[in-house]
């Protein structure tokens, strides 16, 4: 059986408000299965996107230990953890956060970019993904010339480009219709088996959760 | 495409996202670029008519005793050059050598017989002058003397002077002055014409005599000096270096170079310097500051997609390279504006007979001209373009820095 993707120990975290610490994340354990489409919700305010910050090494921890892919991710310095971000955890944000100045082409390709990848080669994986997620024509566009779902493909499809092991999505249908949030879970579903990337998902919309393969809830920074 | 050209197109839209800001901004740049462009240009001008003028005047260098240079003479000519005619002979047989002047410098009172000044005067052959200092020694009345002529008790009166004895082409004058022996001799003169060196104080005392009369006044054969003019004031380092090495008596004769003498070239250049210096520095603070401000506004308003860049693993030296791929492309574009405007007006004041004031000291005005020179443009240009990169990196630095979930959180 393989190593987990991610596997979490004790994991604590705090924030500090002016004078007084608040604790944000209590202990969590918890393991995720490689290619698993996994979901945590919670209320707001409950330690959700923290969780998912510490797992996509866009956040630190006070206490614990990490590993992703069996490799421990406790002590990196923030260079190591970018190149990390860079070759093996995709994104997926609420709000998209495309850049708005790159066409839906360059978005998905700005990944590779960052990776070095010839020209070529980043050209074929775009076009590939793009074809996956049905936007291979308006490659062109520009973001602010999609819908909101359209553009929430294209940050999927930025995501799975390099072919992560893990995505992270925070609150991805939290913006979407029912018609294109449903269409948006079955995309990351079929597209998280085909890239073989592993899906954990901040959520507290039932549509999505009812379509994950484990839910599990957190609340006041405990994982129940 | 190339992965640099292709970073290089996101910079160049994000120059263009709030086109007014960028706008202004390349404006600031441009016209700091052509400030310095221009005011760079002008103080060469300056700075080479100037050079020109006091290599026409000293020649572009001068051979005299080598006390003449640094002492006192007690007596005329006490440390004048003798059996010069030799030495004229031999700087003759040098190519870049166009003509040798000799020059007896000499005092005394002029008068004409009613009023009586002090003059400074040279004993030169005053057509040979003339040809050799161009536009800075004006021929105003009369007629210059020269050649056949230089023998006769002729002399040219500075335009001030002449006002001052109330004389014209053909007066007559008298010339007092003391003989090399120390004693008192005096020679009767003919106006033969009045000029204007463009220094009012000078024109006040200016006397040209002939050569050999002035010889025969002070009682001697001497000359102060001999100026060597060459064909171009460039090859004056060179040929000034050739005629102290065969100078088979350095203790005697001295070659001293034009730029030595020129007191008034040196501290004008010296000023412009340090003028045209601190404005450089005022361009360069405010083309910063502007910069900086631009880019800072743009830090601000795209702090979450820089957040978004660092989630997908840009580094944060790459985040602070994009914004001075931005800075580079304001400068650039500036630059290049600036060099445009900068060319433009050196060319419409090349067709444009626009004169400046007289300067501190002189009578005359200049042409106002500005170089387009290469040089100037090239390290402007450059001085902008990396002023922009430093405000961009300085600007963006802190911003790439910052934590991502902060950056992500902004609003």
């Amino acid at each position: 059986m393989s190593a987990p993707v991610i596997e979490l120990r004790g994991i604590v975290k705090h924030y500090r408000m002016g004078d007084n610490d608040v604790p944000a994340l209590q202990g969590i354990d918890l393991e995720v299965a490689s290619g698993a489409f996994v979901a945590v919700k919670g209320p707001s305010g409950s330690g959700k996107s923290t969780l998912l910050n510490i797992c996509g090494l866009l956040d630190g921890f006070d206490s614990g230990s990490y590993r992703l892919s069996g490799e421990d991710m406790g002590g990196l310095d923030e260079i190591a953890r970018t190149l990390i971000r860079r070759r093996r955890i995709g994104f997926v944000f609420q709000s998209y956060n495309l850049v708005p100045v790159m066409t839906v082409y360059e978005n998905v390709e700005y990944p590779l970019l960052l990776a070095g990848l010839p020209a070529a080669e980043r050209r074929e994986r775009v076009m590939a993904t793009l074809e996956q997620v049905g936007l291979a024509t308006l490659g062109e566009r520009r973001p602010d010339h999609l819908s909101g779902g359209q553009r929430q493909r294209v940050a999927i499809a930025r995501a799975l480009v390099k072919s992560p092991s893990l995505v992270i999505a925070d609150e991805p249908t939290a913006n979407l219709d029912t018609v294109t949030a449903n269409q948006v879970v079955a995309l990351m579903r079929e597209l998280g088996a085909s890239h073989g990337a592993t899906f954990l998902i901040a959520t507290h919309d039932e549509r999505m959760t009812s379509r994950c393969d484990v839910v599990r809830t957190i609340t006041d920074g405990v994982l129940l | 495409m190339n992965t640099q050209l292709e970073l290089l197109r996101f910079a160049w839209r994000n120059v263009l996202r709030n086109r007014r800001r960028s706008l202004a901004t390349i404006v600031i740049a441009a016209l700091g670029a052509a400030a310095v462009m221009i005011s760079g240009g002008f103080a060469l001008y300056t700075y080479d008519a100037l050079r020109e003028g006091a290599a026409r005047e000293f020649g572009h260098f001068t051979v005299a005793h080598r006390d003449y240079f640094q002492r006192d003479e007690e007596t005329p000519l006490q440390y004048g050059l003798a059996g010069y005619p030799a030495l004229i002979a031999a700087l003759e047989q040098d190519a870049r050598v166009t003509r040798v002047l000799p020059r007896l410098n000499f005092s005394g009172l002029i008068s004409n017989g009613d009023k009586s000044m002090v003059f400074m005067g040279m004993g030169a052959d005053a057509r040979a002058e003339g040809e050799a200092r161009g536009v800075f020694l004006k021929l105003t009345d009369g007629a210059l003397f020269g050649g056949m002529d230089a023998g006769a008790p002729r002399v040219l009166l500075g335009s001030a002077l002449a006002k001052s004895l109330n004389a014209r082409p053909g007066s007559p004058l008298t010339l007092l002055t003391t003989t090399v022996e120390g004693g008192m001799n005096a020679v009767d003169v003919e106006v033969s014409g009045i000029v204007s060196t463009g220094w009012p104080e000078v024109d006040k005392r200016l006397v040209y005599a002939p050569l050999a009369a002035v010889q025969k006044l002070l009682l001697t054969d001497k000359v102060s000096t001999l100026a060597v003019y060459l064909e171009s004031t460039d090859q004056t380092p060179a040929a000034l270096a050739d005629w102290r090495a065969r100078e088979p008596k350095p203790e005697v004769r001295e070659f001293r170079p034009w730029w030595e003498q020129a007191f008034y070239y040196q501290s004008v250049r010296a000023l412009y310097n340090r003028i045209f210096g601190l404005l450089g520095i005022i361009i360069a603070v405010l083309v910063f500051f502007s910069v900086a401000n631009t880019l800072s506004m743009a830090v601000v308003e795209r702090t979450r997609e820089i957040g978004t860049l660092r989630a997908l693993g840009a580094l944060p030296g790459e985040i602070v390279a994009g914004f001075a791929r931005e800075g580079a492309l304001i400068g650039t574009l500036g630059a290049l504006i600036g060099m445009a405007m900068a060319g433009l007006t050196s060319a419409i004041l090349l067709g444009l007979d626009v004169q400046m004031p007289p300067p501190p000291g002189r009578s005359e005005g200049y042409p106002l001209k500005v170089y387009a020179e290469p040089a100037i443009y090239a390290v402007a240009a450059g001085v902008i373009i990396i002023l922009c990169i430093v405000a961009a990196w300085s600007v963006s630095r802190k911003a790439a820095q910052r934590p991502i979930v902060e950056a992500l959180g902004h609003v």
